[in-house]
C-alpha cells in the first residue's frame, strides 16, 4: 500500500513487476478510509470494520470494484 | 472491561504516547499480572486481527495503524515521531490521534519525497495517489506484504 506521484508512475511500477494495476485511490478518499478505520482505534470499544461495514465504507466513497470486497470470490 | 481489552488499550496508549510498542513485562507491571498473561493476551489479540506479532509471540510488530519498526511512512505529530505500516496507515495515525500531523513518505516508483500536512479535517489538497496491490479479501493472509 504505497503512495505514488502520478498514474503513469503506478503503471510503471506495476509493469516492472508484471502485475495488474488495481483501482486508484485519491488522497481525499484515503483520508475517508483512514477515518473510518482508525478514528476510534484508541477507545476500548474499538474494533475493525466487519465485511458488511467494509463494503458500505468503500461504496460510500466510490470504491465499488470487487477488489475492495472482503469476501470476493474472484480474489479468494 | 475484560483483560484482553485492557491489554489492547494499554498497547495503543503506549504507542500513542511513545511511538513504540510496549513489551509484555512493561504491560505486566501496569496491569499487575505476569508477562505470560500478557503474552497469551497478545496471542488472542493477534487471532482477532488486532495485533500482528513477531515469530517469538511476545514482540508486537504492528498495532495498526502503528508500526513497531521503522518504515518509509513516517508521521510527525508535535515532537513525537511515529511509523505507519503503509500509506493508508500514515493517514490513519493522524485520524487515530485526532491531531494535526505531517506525513513523510515517498513515491513507490520514483522515490520522490512526499510531505503531506494533515489537519483535523483532513489532508491539504494533493494530487498524489494511493495504490494497493493486494485485494481486500487477502489483506490478512500476509499483512506485512499487504
Amino acid at each position: 500500500m504505497l503512495f505514488f506521484r502520478s498514474e503513469d508512475l503506478v503503471d510503471t511500477w506495476c509493469e516492472a513487476r508484471g502485475i495488474e494495476r488495481r483501482p486508484l485511490v485519491t488522497i481525499p478518499q484515503l483520508w475517508e478510509l483512514a477515518v473510518a478505520w482508525y478514528s476510534t482505534r484508541l477507545s476500548a470499544e474499538a474494533r475493525r470494520p466487519g465485511p458488511d461495514e467494509m463494503r458500505r465504507i468503500f461504496a460510500r466513497i466510490g470504491l465499488d470494484d470487487p477488489f475492495w470486497d472482503p469476501q470476493a470470490d474472484a480474489f479468494g | 472491561m475484560d483483560f484482553d481489552t485492557r491489554v489492547k488499550e494499554k498497547v495503543y496508549h503506549h504507542f500513542a504516547s511513545t511511538g513504540s510498542a510496549p513489551t509484555p513485562s512493561q504491560l505486566a507491571q501496569q496491569l499487575s499480572c505476569s508477562s505470560s498473561d500478557v503474552r497469551e493476551a497478545f496471542g488472542r489479540l493477534q487471532r482477532n486481527r488486532v495485533l500482528l506479532l513477531e515469530r517469538d509471540g511476545g514482540t508486537i510488530r504492528m498495532a495498526p495503524p502503528f508500526s513497531a519498526i521503522p518504515t518509509p511512512h513516517r508521521v510527525v505529530i508535535g515532537q513525537q515521531e511515529y511509523f505507519a505500516n503503509c500509506a493508508w496507515d500514515a493517514l490513519g495515525i493522524a485520524a487515530a490521534l485526532h491531531r494535526a500531523a505531517v506525513v513523510h513518505s515517498s513515491c513507490g516508483q520514483s522515490g520522490a519525497p512526499l510531505r503531506l500536512e494533515v489537519g483535523l479535517d483532513g489532508p491539504e489538497p494533493s494530487d498524489w495517489l494511493f495504490h494497493c496491490q493486494v485485494p481486500a479479501v487477502r489483506w490478512w493472509v500476509d499483512l506485512v506484504f499487504t
